[in-house]
């Protein structure tokens, strides 16, 4: 059985665990990064597992027991997307993630924002040469985007060390840098940074002309296309299926942003203050301490696995929860998934059981 | 060929400058050439630490700007001929100097040393980038403090960022006694989270503030404190040998340990 949590002293919800029983706090870590609040606590059904399998999983359900202890004068919350929330109100600190009705989101075109999204440093297999693609420098407007050298080679640096195991000593590289602007010094740091890995920048792909006059007096191979073409794209890519998954072996340090359009395995830790964006799912073979927002562009069907899920935050499509202030004892393996209610969480083992029932991903919306 | 250690942390205070000034020194007593470099442009305090603030004369800035050589501006230390200071500008920002030139100044230091230490200053940004420019190995140093951790986290990436892919850990400050308690990250909880290699424990020690204070490194005190027992281990580390790590968990608070506390402590 699910909880519906009515009022709380903070505008993001907690997400729930099912099949655990958090009232009182035994112990409570000193070390979790998690914002917790004093005195606010609340306990939901510890054998949800076992309703869930009995019940259908989104009918009408009484509220369960819940105890808050603190201030009465709270705001309502806002990320959950039930309907039966007594109001959908803005989060004023998430005013990006702002909660839409369920029948909004029913039909699925997401909005695809492609411009202030993924603009990172992306590999991509074709056949024998391997091809880097840089992000476009024309959302340098945008608040969000726009990469300065430094970042973007230290991103190129990430990449490279978390995916070296995938491609042979030696592969060519062929360099997309699209409507970037690159001076002899860059594109001299990008092959010293790929030469470090084995691999060689053999071709540059560009629309600019400056870009390209470098490009030929530091000897590369070039391509040169008119503007209008990478515009138009981009505006194809929109429609187009997620990408390729991205792997990655690395450790997401504090500080590190992995975005992708598709679904992100990350083998290895995703430590506080890192965070990990993809449009598909999210699979952490390690510790997921940081955020991670699956289905960024909508999809609310997306999924977040992770092998120890104790994350600042967690976000799917619209939603957005943060962790539960009492960490239980022992992690298992356990997989975060939207439902109307908000983000719950199940363990890994119970995970099959629970999704069989919900038959089609996005069953609960049309409620 | 030298080894380029940058001492780095993110957050200040957490004793970067500390441990440079002291792994210096104790691998200059093993008969090793060190100079160590001082990358905290406009708030130095490397010299402070080893004693040497009377003998400045010249400083990096100045050598980059031609004004004077190398050697001019490296700074003996009278007690162990082994070590040198290559001291910061006091009177110039962190901008004074670009990654560039740090690495102009550390290409001429190589083949000099055995060891150029790097002493970073906190923060991520412009003497940061100078300061790790030319490192090919880091040492972390953090305290059991969730904010240090996480600067220290950050500052791992930026290093592996930037290519340095031999980064250790030196996890300082520790209250053995509040880990027992459960009041302070253990070790383990820091090694796991920054996933990098320990190199050492520094225990909690008040001898380092005095040792600050008079200008002489703990790794020069006739008789070590545990602090210094600590850096001695660590400086052997760094040398490849095989230490096993001291257990700094308390003693059980006894009359055979206050006594021989007693006993032990001086009398001034």
């Amino acid at each position: 059985m699910s909880i519906l949590l009515e009022y709380s002293p903070h505008p993001i919800e907690q997400f729930t665990r099912s099949g655990e029983f958090y009232r009182h706090p035994i112990r409570r870590s000193l070390f979790s990064n998690l914002h917790t609040d004093p005195g606010s606590t609340y306990s939901i059904h510890p054998n949800l597992k076992n309703i869930h399998l009995k019940e259908p999983p989104f009918s009408p359900h009484p509220t369960l027991e819940l105890d808050i202890i603190s201030s009465v004068q709270a705001p309502q919350f806002c990320m959950t997307t039930d309907s039966s929330a007594s109001s959908e109100s803005t989060a004023p600190k998430e005013p990006s993630l702002e909660a839409r009705s369920p029948e909004e989101q029913t039909p699925d075109p997401p909005e695809v924002k492609t411009l202030d999204r993924h603009l990172q440093v992306r590999f991509k297999s074709d056949g024998e040469r391997l091809l880097l693609l840089l992000p476009p420098e024309t959302a340098k407007q945008d608040s969000a985007g726009g990469l300065t050298w430094t970042e973007l080679s230290q991103q190129l640096q990430h990449r490279l060390n978390g995916g070296d195991r995938f491609w042979q000593p030696n592969t060519t590289v062929h360099l997309m840098a699209v409507d970037r602007l690159l001076d002899q010094r860059q594109l001299q740091e990008i092959a010293e940074i790929l030469n470090r890995e084995q691999l060689q920048l053999d071709r540059v792909t560009t629309c600019r002309r400056q870009t390209a006059v470098a490009a030929v007096t530091a000897g590369y191979s070039v391509e040169q296309q008119s503007r209008q073409e990478t515009l138009q794209q981009a505006v194809q890519n929109q429609a187009q299926a997620l990408t390729e998954p991205l792997y990655l072996q690395t450790t997401v340090r504090s500080g590190v942003e992995i975005r992708h359009p598709g679904t992100i395995a990350i083998v290895g830790d995703v430590n506080p203050g890192g965070s990990v964006i993809a449009d598909g799912d999210i699979l952490v073979w390690g510790r997921l301490r940081g955020l991670a927002h699956a289905g960024a562009a909508g999809n609310s069907g997306c999924m977040i696995m992770a092998l120890q899920m104790e994350p600042t935050q967690l976000r799917i499509a619209q939603a957005v929860a943060r962790a539960p202030a009492n960490p239980p004892s022992q992690y298992y393996p356990e997989v975060a998934y939207e439902t109307p209610q908000g983000i719950r969480i199940t363990r890994a083992s119970d995970f099959s059981k629970t999704q069989m029932l919900l038959g089609s991903k996005r069953a609960g919306h049309n409620l | 060929m030298s080894r380029v250690i940058v001492i780095a942390s993110g957050k200040g205070g957490v004793g970067k400058t500390t441990t440079t000034a002291n792994l210096g020194m104790a691998l200059a007593k093993r008969g090793r050439k060190v100079v160590v470099v001082d990358a905290d442009f406009g708030l130095r305090n490397l010299d402070l630490l080893l004693g040497l603030e009377g003998r400045i004369v010249y400083t990096a800035v100045e050598v980059l700007a031609g004004e004077c050589r190398l050697e001019q501006a490296l700074v003996r230390d009278k007690r162990q001929n082994n070590l040198a200071l290559l001291p910061a500008a006091q009177n110039r920002m962190k901008d004074a100097v670009t990654p560039d030139q740090m690495k102009q100044l550390i290409g001429a230091l190589t083949g000099k040393f055995h060891y150029i230490l790097v002493d970073c200053p906190a923060g991520i940004e412009h003497g940061f980038q100078n300061a790790i420019a030319a490192a090919k190995e880091a040492i972390i140093v953090t305290t059991p403090e969730i904010a240090a951790v996480r600067d220290a986290d950050r500052v791992v990436g930026l290093l592996e960022a930037n290519g340095v892919r031999r980064i250790r850990l030196i996890v300082n400050r520790l209250k053995p006694a509040m880990v027992a308690a459960n009041e302070m990250m253990s070790v383990e909880d820091v090694r796991e989270l920054l996933a990098v290699s320990l190199i050492g424990v520094v225990p909690d020690d008040e001898q380092a503030i005095v040792s600050t204070n008079r200008g002489k490194p703990l790794v020069l005190a006739e008789e070590l404190s545990p602090a210094g027992r600590a850096f001695d281990n660590i400086t052997r580390r760094l040398e490849g040998e095989k230490i096993p790590f001291i257990d700094w968990s308390a003693p059980p608070d006894n009359f055979f340990t206050r006594l021989r506390k007693i006993l032990t402590s001086k009398i001034i």
